[in-house]
């Protein structure tokens, strides 16, 4: 397949240039706006039979439409007009190479034209193929040789040796690796590192990590590197101690997200003022890293941020006032509750529905509503705006109080496949899908002062292995559903 | 104009037909469905031998049909949902701005 288009294409954009192909490509077949949406939809029918058919051709050298098949043929061949654009997927056809034909240059206006319409129609962009950068292209000859991964291989498990109670360290970290989005960032070497001290950053430790996973050795990996970096990072979680493995998943995303922002920034500033010194921006660039947090686009954010939306319903005028705050995690009560006649809940579903119950704020509580301008009793509800491509929830296991440490082992039940449309604030949207599966459960077991972290994650399509530690073995799915559940993900 | 060619120029319109046709695209190859076609496309070259070329045209109906039933039905009635609940809308927000021009029938 070449890249150049085939001899007839080249000879008919020498005559015509790439004008025709731009407009055509913009209005018929990636409808940039509403008003090339309005010309489709009047003029774009077959000028054989009149239908919208499912594939229709334009005719590159004149006006003409027409079906796949008999009638746009008959009309290049009585014409003798070569060229013409496939409209449904903007694919280019040579009618005397009887083929269709690929050309790089009419693949980035193209290119252009899908980002238009993705930007109009306020959808995210269409699935492109993958083509390959010249270094790829390279790498991949460099290395002819290609690992086949078969079901019940065991490529990507790997146990974790315990470092002196790191176990809340290993069960998040074996839950993150297998997280399909991030394992596909990081195994396609995405990570652009800006700074040079490489051993320095999270993001390349984790990277590294990653192909550790997958080296396909299977001894016991050891992650004091990652903790080092941890302990520099996170201070609070410095120290030979166990620490509570859902409050290091957070922190953990957090220095990732940082640790992106800053490379990022980084990257760009040596962009834009070639090899200059960058020495005082690492340290601005950190602060407002954290305050950015839900607005940036590093892989972070993209796969674990959501939107959560609040509805404060002031009790006097109704009147709305609604805020929106982005979330890496939902944490769900898991005690009675104290306003609806004491039920515990007994299934995530009961912890989702009692998180987006509306809730009386009291009387103690009143808050100053902006339409009637005074305090006023007022209700508040949360939904969820937005969800992220994986969710985590945290069960609230540890209640900590001033009176009493105590932790809440009540079982909570919960499912594979699951639907959150009834928690979104939006439920009528015809496009969303909010269907979720699990495939993470990090899992506690002991008492609050003393105990051991676990963890369940999906290895493969269906397979469920249990990671302890250095220890991997297989699980079936019930033992996953059945156990406790701290943190469990869902993508 | 038939029903079928109002609801054609509404959807696209709308630009619902280019999200459906995103949806659609991005089941097809979470289900493995890409993959298998490209598989039946290598069978019919194989089977034509290594050294004579077929040209696309002759390549397509050959693999249409076997491809059509290779669709899971799963895939279908999603997108069949999908289609359904965006013309009720449709109906249901022309009927709301009140120049409902009688489109009453069921779509299938």
């Amino acid at each position: 397949m070449s890249e150049t288009g085939c001899r007839h294409y080249q000879s008919y954009v020498k005559e015509h240039s790439y004008d025709t192909f731009r407009v055509i490509d913009a209005y018929f077949a990636s409808c940039v706006n509403k008003e090339a949406r309005e010309k489709k939809a009047i003029h774009c029918n077959c000028f054989e039979c009149g239908n919208y058919a499912i594939q229709l051709y334009a005719c590159l050298h004149c006006i003409y439409f027409g079906c796949r098949g008999a009638h746009i043929t008959s009309h290049l061949r009585a014409k003798k007009h070569n060229i013409a654009l496939e409209l449904s997927h903007g694919t280019l056809y040579c009618y005397a190479c009887r083929d269709y034909i690929y050309d790089a240059r009419s693949r980035e206006y193209a290119l252009v034209n899908r980002k238009l319409e993705a930007k109009d129609l306020q959808k995210s962009l269409g699935w492109q193929p993958w083509i390959p950068t010249a270094k790829e292209t390279n790498l991949l000859l460099a290395n002819a040789r290609r690992r086949l991964v078969r079901p019940n291989q065991t490529i990507g498990l790997r146990g974790l040796l315990n470092l002196g109670a790191t176990c809340f360290m290993n069960c998040i970290v074996q839950a993150l690796v297998h997280t399909p989005l991030l394992s596909d960032y990081f195994m396609s070497d995405r990570h652009d590192c800006g700074s040079k001290s490489t051993h320095k950053c999270l993001v390349c430790e984790v990277s590294r990590l990653f192909q550790e996973f997958y080296s396909g050795s299977r001894s016991p990996l050891s992650l004091h590197r990652l903790l080092h970096l941890i302990w520099n990072h996170a201070k609070h979680l410095a120290g030979y101690e166990q620490q509570d493995a859902h409050e290091f998943f957070i922190a953990t995303l957090d220095v990732l997200h940082r640790h992106c922002v800053k490379a990022k920034s980084e990257h760009e500033s040596k962009n834009s003022s070639g090899s200059s010194s960058t020495g005082n921006s690492s340290s601005g660039s950190s602060s407002t890293a954290s305050h950015c947090y839900g607005q940036c686009n590093c892989i972070i954010d993209q796969i674990f941020t959501g939107m959560l939306q609040s509805d404060v319903v002031c009790q006097a005028c109704n009147g709305v006032s609604t805020t929106f705050d982005p979330f890496w995690d939902i944490s769900l009560d898991l005690g009675e509750t104290t306003t609806h006649g004491g039920v515990t809940p007994k299934t995530l579903i009961d912890c989702l529905e009692r998180y987006t119950r509306a809730e009386h704020l009291g009387s103690a509580a009143k808050i100053k509503c902006s339409t009637c301008k005074s305090y006023q009793e007022s209700t508040k509800q949360f939904s969820l705006r937005t969800l992220p491509s994986v969710v985590s929830f945290h069960l609230k296991r540890f209640e900590h109080s001033a009176l009493i440490d105590r932790k809440i082992s009540s079982f909570i039940q919960f499912p594979v496949e699951f639907d959150m449309t009834p928690f979104m604030s939006e439920k009528k949207n015809a496009y969303g899908d909010f269907r979720f599966s699990l495939y993470a459960v990090v899992n506690h077991v002991g008492t609050i002062d003393t105990g051991h972290y676990t963890a369940y994650v999906r290895h493969q399509k269906d397979t469920w292995v249990k990671c302890d530690d250095h220890v991997i073995t297989m699980a079936s799915l019930k033992q996953v559903l059945d156990s406790e559940g701290l943190v469990e993900l869902a993508t | 104009m038939s029903l079928s060619k109002c609801i054609d120029q509404y959807t696209i319109l709308t630009g619902d037909r280019s999200k459906i046709k995103d949806i659609m695209v991005n089941r097809l190859i979470e289900c493995g469905w890409r993959d298998e076609v490209r598989l039946v496309c290598r069978d019919v070259l194989l089977q034509r031998g290594s050294s004579k070329s077929i040209p696309i045209e002759q390549l397509i109906p050959e693999v249409t049909a076997r491809a059509r039933t290779l669709v899971p039905d799963a895939v279908k009635k999603e997108l069949l949902m999908k289609i359904r609940s965006i013309l009720s809308q449709e109906n249901a927000e022309d009927k709301a701005d009140g120049d409902g021009d009688g489109d009453g029938e069921s779509d299938d």
